[in-house]
């Protein structure tokens, strides 16, 4: 019996490519298609969720479920594409926010660009998919390894030890990255999401 | 403000840190003795933990509620045989 096939055999079915368009394939399908409205694009993002895992698998320690597994990396797949898609137009919304950490910040370190109110309904706003379509853009119009960052940490629960394995970078940088990419998200949402939101409402 | 406290910059630096390891007893004590103080740091305190659980809460389930929405035939063929064509 191969290496791989006696991986396969100890971890059971799920970790066997062949079974896989079968018992996710619907699943991840569904979920790209929430966030990308065309669909062939999504079909294309599921096929190379499957073959990047495939190409992954022996890396899989079971740390979570197969399932678990491919859907973060087809998150990653969906960010990257968006990121892609919005870095081709030649504006986008989101650059209206252009600045950096120390932009939000007079000289003498108080808010320059104070946070607003968000004014939510915290059973509603999980029921909102625009709130992650617009998590997912914002998220897009971040440098690479802030997004994979904060993927990684919010998405997936990684520890600091383990993004930094994953991105080959020092604490120090992670909780810098992740720093940056909250006041970027944060302010972000407000402007997209919670704005948008308060003007429909009013 | 004292040199010896927190500014905003400081804090929202800190707290946002806070949420990835624990800091030390002193930096919590001056983030609190700011937050007491300022509505704007308090508001980005509870705005990146808003976010936070609600990146956790995300199920791809409840991002799926059209059970309707499935592969084509197509795709899965094509999946497949993309899939086996890649297998070592």
């Amino acid at each position: 019996m191969s290496q791989i096939t006696e991986e396969i055999s100890v971890a059971g079915p799920d970790l066997d490519p062949e079974t896989w368009v079968d018992r996710y394939g619907d699943y991840l399908y569904r979920f790209a298609v929430s966030h990308i409205e065309d669909r062939s694009v999504a079909e294309d993002l599921v096929q190379e969720t499957f073959l990047a895992a495939l190409r992954g698998r022996k890396k899989f320690r079971g740390r979570s479920t197969v399932k678990t597994w491919l859907s973060a990396i087809l998150k990653h797949k969906i960010v990257d594409y968006l990121r892609k898609k919005y870095r081709e137009q030649v504006t986008t919304d989101t650059d209206t926010i252009t600045e950096t950490v120390d932009g939000f910040f007079h000289k003498n370190g108080s808010w320059k660009i104070r946070p607003g109110e968000w004014n939510l309904d915290p059973s509603k706003i999980y029921e909102q998919r625009e709130f992650m379509d617009t998590l997912f853009k914002c998220l897009a119009e971040l440098p690479d390894r802030q997004s994979k960052a904060f993927m990684l940490r919010e998405m997936e629960g990684y520890s600091t030890k383990e993004i930094c394995n994953a991105l080959e970078v020092s604490p120090t940088n992670s909780w810098v990255m992740l720093y940056r990419a909250r006041m970027f998200l944060r302010r972000c949402l407000e402007l997209f999401w919670f704005n948008k939101t308060k003007e429909e409402n009013s | 403000m004292s040199h010896w406290m927190f500014n905003c910059k400081e804090v929202s630096r800190r707290v946002s840190e806070s949420m990835d390891r624990n800091l030390p007893l002193y930096q919590r004590m001056l983030i609190w003795m700011h937050l007491l103080m300022c509505k704007y740091c308090t508001r980005f305190r509870r705005q990146v933990r808003i976010l936070r659980d609600h990146c956790r809460s995300h199920r791809l389930d409840e991002n799926s509620p059209d059970p309707d929405v499935t592969l084509s035939s197509d795709a899965c063929g094509r999946i497949r045989e993309a899939l086996k064509s890649s297998s070592p």
